[in-house]
């Protein structure tokens, strides 16, 4: 099992070259292949997460032993958490190049996608399954830079000034992120997540501590787009073709931004109170303010868009009130419930995010527009697209017998349990105009009668795009099952064991 | 203990399976729907005949494993699968079944092509998840059914046009925004008694923490059963959705779980505070008046309609306000005879469509000639719920006033204000007549137009559920005190006596006396020698402009100076809460994304000034 772990990030990373090398000679060459490799690496992720059984997983790069207890190779590790994580990126991956099959057509240099795309999922694998700040850092670079390039794919005016934007403020956020790496290996003399834990444990300045902690926040906060570091992330995301779109909304935020923010702040850092309540206020205001932008947009995509702020949003509130919870000592059964919520709502924002942003996808790729005022009636001529995008609709607006209706629910009921009452309204609040504005997204686009004649060439999508939407919409149905009790515990548990334990991770890691 | 599991599991089964069957074979998809609500119709029956019991966990996760899977998968679940059917499930039950036979068999006929898609298989999810709602004794798993009514509500309606699509989108809106209220005051229950089990619940309203509670709740039960202030979708979705749709949801299964669970949380799980009851009836009064106003002044029947189901939920509030023996019979004993009249009214008001196509009462008149079962029916329901003995609506009201009375000994705020709450409650009685005799003789009365001479009576699917409805109205109030209540209703709420002399059936039998007496007077003195001449001035026949349709006659109400302006801004939707919130969303959104003007420089001003103001909090 161990030995398989750097295929995460081998296998993608070369599948860019072997496409950039083969695609040249052969047609069709990238796009089945980069399909395949994107179907192994979903068999891969799966049989890793199972075959982990909730424990903890290591791989020396290189075979680098610890010397006198200190890591000093590169240490790849697998955890009930970032197995998670990895499982969402490359299901996601793999439905999202399925669909691309036929949604690329338009493009031209296809190949260059296909590499591209292949190297954001190593990077973001990478990322994910890093058990050190510096191949974070790193893989972090791969990933945003092929997504800088992803988002210009379409090389219009509009894409070409998003993707800029969305460089100057990414280039800003690896510079805090670096900048705070530099403060940390001055201080410890060393990279490892949980060789730091370590350190920092033998007593630290206070204030320079908190210092460091706050530049990685604001570094990997404007990554995950939370608010006041959310600007690029509407443009970018709307701006990118909408299979991209998907993958940066429904994955990247969360695979660069938020799982670093958790791994770090829950494994890496001691957790503080002061810093728990700073991180629960930023998630609070993301979420709030996201969806009050979000709803008066007519783009499609930037409505998307400003809503994955939002219920990012959720997800660091969630987590950041079981921080509370755990550095305060408390009620450790609440704070393992709101862990879970925010864990839970991550991967079913991952499921019904990705499939929203294929339906517009869908929708821009027959009419060719993303104005909700020049679309409707695409009920009848688009039936699949329009049946899943409201099973998308409902999931995210919490509804049930959908899957965000759960992770919603163990929210507000964790936030009820844990006395932040406030937060428990703010919660409900948004979720109504989360309702309330992906309802408008229904009534324009698939109600009400054609603002413009339909020609005979809209009619739904093609297989591939059809294949995906579909499975998409089911996995937002099947995710519902992980709120019974057996399931959580042996898909959810191990993620949130690892968190509320802190130092299991660490103590692991050295233990090696 | 199987059929409590069947009756939810097999409609929603059949639901799911007949979205597969393509659109064109509908009448057979209905056929196959009503079979289905026979089916559960007929255990519903078996569950009420049986005993009170609660479904242990491990026992209902066996058996619904055994219905699912074939095996005991989720008997780990176990511990949210709770069914407790007791004396007021069993009722709602019993109920939800007549109706749905009933709406289904009137639907055959009445659902075209291209109505709504797979309106039945909506239609036999909503009837599995309600079985569902009723019967589940943990809140977490009431509200999962809960909510999944308001998609099928969502979804039951066509949304084909603007008008529709706007309806459709508030409806889900409303209900959906209840929903997630309800979510907190689920949260607080839990946390304050570490349980879900409705049965097991009692909380006192003491403190703040579970007044929000009850509130919560309240929201939710409240904008299904379709009260001030969440009332402003029912109007809306009584104009927009096809009539057989108005009839099941808003009509009759919206209004028997609203008000289901309105009896739960005022009975049992919360006990109310004097200010929670002068609350509860404070919203009673208002929402009869204010709806009955409403409806005067409409034009379109559907729409009036509409405003008539809001206005009754009012009774029903005020009977569970009372929180009195009498005054929770009272209050189900209306639930129950307003959803009997109201879907029939709502389907009469189909009937007229499907013959007419015209939804203006202005458009309408005379059809009592070529309608008559139509006719005759609606008359019923419009009697029944103007509260005329002997029929059903009036033995209910009388029973809310003889509770109100009753409150009216007790001490406290609210029972010295019984004279207000009675008042109000006879008012809306009179005004519900008002209109009811402008939707009467507009659209039956008064001078057919020609082109509705050839127009015949409806197909006998389509007029036999009207008439079991209109049977139902007439039973139910002659036997009211003898039969009905004591049978049905007093095992729910506790047996009590009614004040002063009152039987429904010997009053029956002095109106019916009366009748006769006035009917032989007639054929005795012979007064059918009158003469009928069109009117004229000055030997000048001017037929064409003296003839008045009814609705004008109500034109007045409107121009009241005193109403006059409530009027006004009811029509700018100034008490919409819907629209109210919109304004202030839209306002905020529109104030944020002006902040966001695409300017590079202002956005990295953020970051840095967000790193800043971070760095001055902590350090």
């Amino acid at each position: 099992m161990n030995q398989l772990l750097p295929l995460f990030v081998i296998v993608p990373l070369s599948a860019t070259f072997l496409i950039m090398i083969f695609g040249r000679f052969f047609k069709d060459f990238n796009k089945y292949f980069a399909s395949c490799v994107l179907l192994f690496l979903v068999v891969l992720s799966f049989y890793s997460m199972i075959s982990l059984n909730g424990g903890l997983s290591l791989y020396k790069v290189g075979g680098w032993q610890p010397i006198n207890k200190i890591p000093i190779g590169i240490y790849i590790v697998m955890d009930g958490f970032n197995s998670l994580i990895v499982c969402i990126i490359n299901l996601i991956g793999f439905l999202v190049v399925f669909y691309s099959i036929s949604y690329i057509k338009r493009y031209t240099a296809e190949n260059y996608f296909y590499a591209l795309f292949c190297l954001l999922i190593g990077g973001m694998n990478g990322v994910v399954i890093s058990g050190d700040l510096f191949n974070i850092f790193v893989f972090l670079e791969i990933s945003v830079i092929s997504s800088y390039a992803l988002v210009a794919f379409g090389v219009e005016k509009n894409e070409l000034e998003a993707s800029f934007k969305y460089q100057v403020l990414g280039g800003l956020a690896s510079f805090l992120i670096l900048f705070g790496i530099g403060f940390i290996y001055w201080k410890t003399k060393t990279l490892n997540i949980a060789d730091i834990r370590a350190a920092f444990s033998n007593g630290y300045d206070k204030k320079y501590y908190l210092f460091v902690q706050l530049l990685i926040l604001s570094g990997f906060g404007l990554k995950a787009a939370i608010i006041p570091f959310h600007a690029w992330l509407p443009d970018a995301h709307s701006s990118a073709p909408s299979p991209i779109s998907a993958m940066l909304s429904g994955v990247f935020i969360k695979a660069v931004g938020i799982y670093v923010i958790i791994r770090l702040f829950f494994n890496m850092f001691e957790i503080s109170e002061g810093m728990a309540i700073l991180i629960t206020t930023l998630g609070t205001i993301s979420m709030v303010i996201g969806v009050f932008l979000a709803i008066g947009q007519w783009d499609i995509k930037r409505l998307l868009a400003y809503h994955s702020i939002s219920q990012m949003g959720y997800v660091v509130m969630s987590v950041g009130i079981g921080m509370i919870l755990v550095s305060r000592g408390l009620k450790p059964e609440v704070a393992s419930l709101a862990i879970t919520g925010g864990i839970y709502h991550l991967i079913n924002h991952a499921a019904f995010k990705g499939l929203l942003f294929l339906n517009a996808g869908a929708i821009e790729y027959t009419l060719g527009t993303r104005n909700l005022k020049e679309m409707g009636g695409l009920a009848k001529v688009m039936p699949v697209t329009s049946a899943t995008s409201f099973i998308a609709s409902m999931s995210i607006s919490g509804v049930p017998p959908f899957n965000g209706f759960f992770s919603k629910l163990i929210i507000i009921i964790a936030a009820i349990l844990a006395r932040f009452y406030l937060l428990a309204a703010l919660a409900v609040i948004v979720s109504i105009i989360t309702l309330a504005s992906f309802l408008k997204f229904q009534r324009y686009a698939f109600y009400d009668k054609p603002k413009n004649p339909m020609g005979s060439e809209v009619k739904e999508v093609p297989f591939p795009m059809v294949f995906s939407m579909i499975v998409l919409s089911i996995l937002c149905l099947l995710l519902s099952l992980l709120v019974i009790p057996s399931v959580r515990e042996v898909i959810l548990a191990p993620a949130v064991n690892i968190l509320t334990d802190p130092l299991k991770y660490s103590t692991f890691i050295l233990g090696q | 203990m199987k059929e409590i599991i069947s009756i939810i599991i097999l409609p929603v089964l059949a639901g799911l399976l007949l979205f597969l069957i393509p659109e064109k074979l509908r009448t057979i998809k209905g056929l196959a729907a009503v079979l289905i609500s026979i089916i559960t119709g007929y255990l519903t029956v078996v569950i009420y005949s049986s005993g009170n019991q609660v479904m242990h966990p491990d026992e209902s996760a066996a058996v619904s494993g055994f219905i699912l899977f074939g095996l005991k998968s989720i008997i780990d679940a176990a511990r949210y699968l709770v069914f407790n059917s007791d004396n007021l499930s069993k009722l709602i039950i019993l109920f939800i079944s007549l109706f749905t036979v009933l709406i289904l068999l009137y639907s055959i006929i009445y659902i075209k092509e291209g109505t709504v898609k797979n309106y039945y298989s909506y239609f036999l999810i909503t009837l599995g998840c309600s079985y569902g709602a009723v019967l589940s004794d943990n809140l977490l798993l009431f509200f999962f059914f809960w909510g999944i009514l308001g998609i099928t509500l969502y979804k039951l309606i066509s949304g084909h046009d603007e008008e529709s699509s706007a309806t459709a989108k508030k409806t889900l809106i409303l209900i959906g925004a209840s929903d997630s209220i309800m979510i907190i005051g689920i949260g607080i229950i839990w946390k304050i008694t570490g349980t879900l089990s409705i049965g097991s619940i009692s909380v006192p309203t003491t403190n703040a923490l579970s007044v929000v509670a009850f509130l919560a709740l309240l929201t939710g039960s409240f904008t299904k059963a379709g009260a001030f202030p969440f009332h402003t979708w029912v109007p809306d979705y009584a104009k927009s959705a096809p009539a057989s749709s108005s009839a099941y949801m808003p009509a009759s299964l919206d209004k028997l779980l609203g008000i289901y669970f309105l009896a739960r949380i005022t009975n049992k799980m919360f006990i109310l505070n004097g200010w929670l009851t002068i609350l509860l009836l404070s919203i009673g009064v208002i929402s009869i008046i204010t709806a009955v106003m409403m409806a005067l002044v409409q034009h379109n029947y559907k729409r009036l309609l509409g405003y008539h189901a809001v206005s009754q939920v009012g009774y029903m509030i005020l009977g569970f306000g009372l929180g009195s023996t009498i005054g929770v019979a009272a209050g189900l004993f209306h639930m129950v005879n307003n959803a009997i009249y109201k879907s029939g009214l709502f389907l009469s008001s189909g009937c007229i469509e499907y013959r007419t196509g015209k939804e203006n009462i202005d458009d309408l008149g005379g059809l009592s000639k070529v309608m008559p079962v139509t006719f005759v029916a609606t008359l019923i329901f419009a009697m029944s719920i103007s509260g005329i003995p002997p029929f059903n609506g009036f033995a209910s009201k009388w029973m809310i006033y003889q509770g109100i009375i009753d409150f009216g000994s007790g001490s406290g705020i609210a029972s010295k204000l019984w004279v207000l709450w009675l008042g109000m409650a006879v008012l809306g009685s009179a005004l519900t007549m008002a209109s009811f005799i402008k939707l009467i003789g507009g659209i039956f009365l008064s001078r057919r137009r020609p082109e509705f001479e050839n127009i015949k009576e409806v197909p006998v699917l389509m007029w036999l559920p009207l008439a079991v409805l209109s049977l139902f109205c007439v039973v139910f109030g002659v036997f009211a005190t003898n039969l009905v209540v004591p049978k049905l209703f007093m095992p729910v709420s506790g047996s009590f006596r009614f004040l002063g002399f009152w039987n429904s059936s010997f009053v029956s039998l002095l109106v019916l006396i009366s009748i006769i007496l006035g009917i032989i007077l007639y054929l005795a003195f012979n007064l059918k020698k009158f003469r009928t001449e069109d009117s004229f001035i000055g030997g000048e026949r001017i037929q064409d402009q003296t003839s008045y349709s009814t609705t004008e006659f109500y034109k007045t109400i409107g121009e009241f100076r005193f109403f006059s302006g409530f009027y006004k801004k009811a029509e700018e939707k100034w008490f919409d809460i819907y629209d109210l919130s919109k304004r202030f969303v839209l306002w905020l959104s529109h104030q944020l994304s002006e902040a966001h003007s695409g300017m590079l420089p202002g956005y990295v001003l953020w970051v840095v000034a967000g790193l800043i103001i971070m760095l001055l909090i902590m350090i």
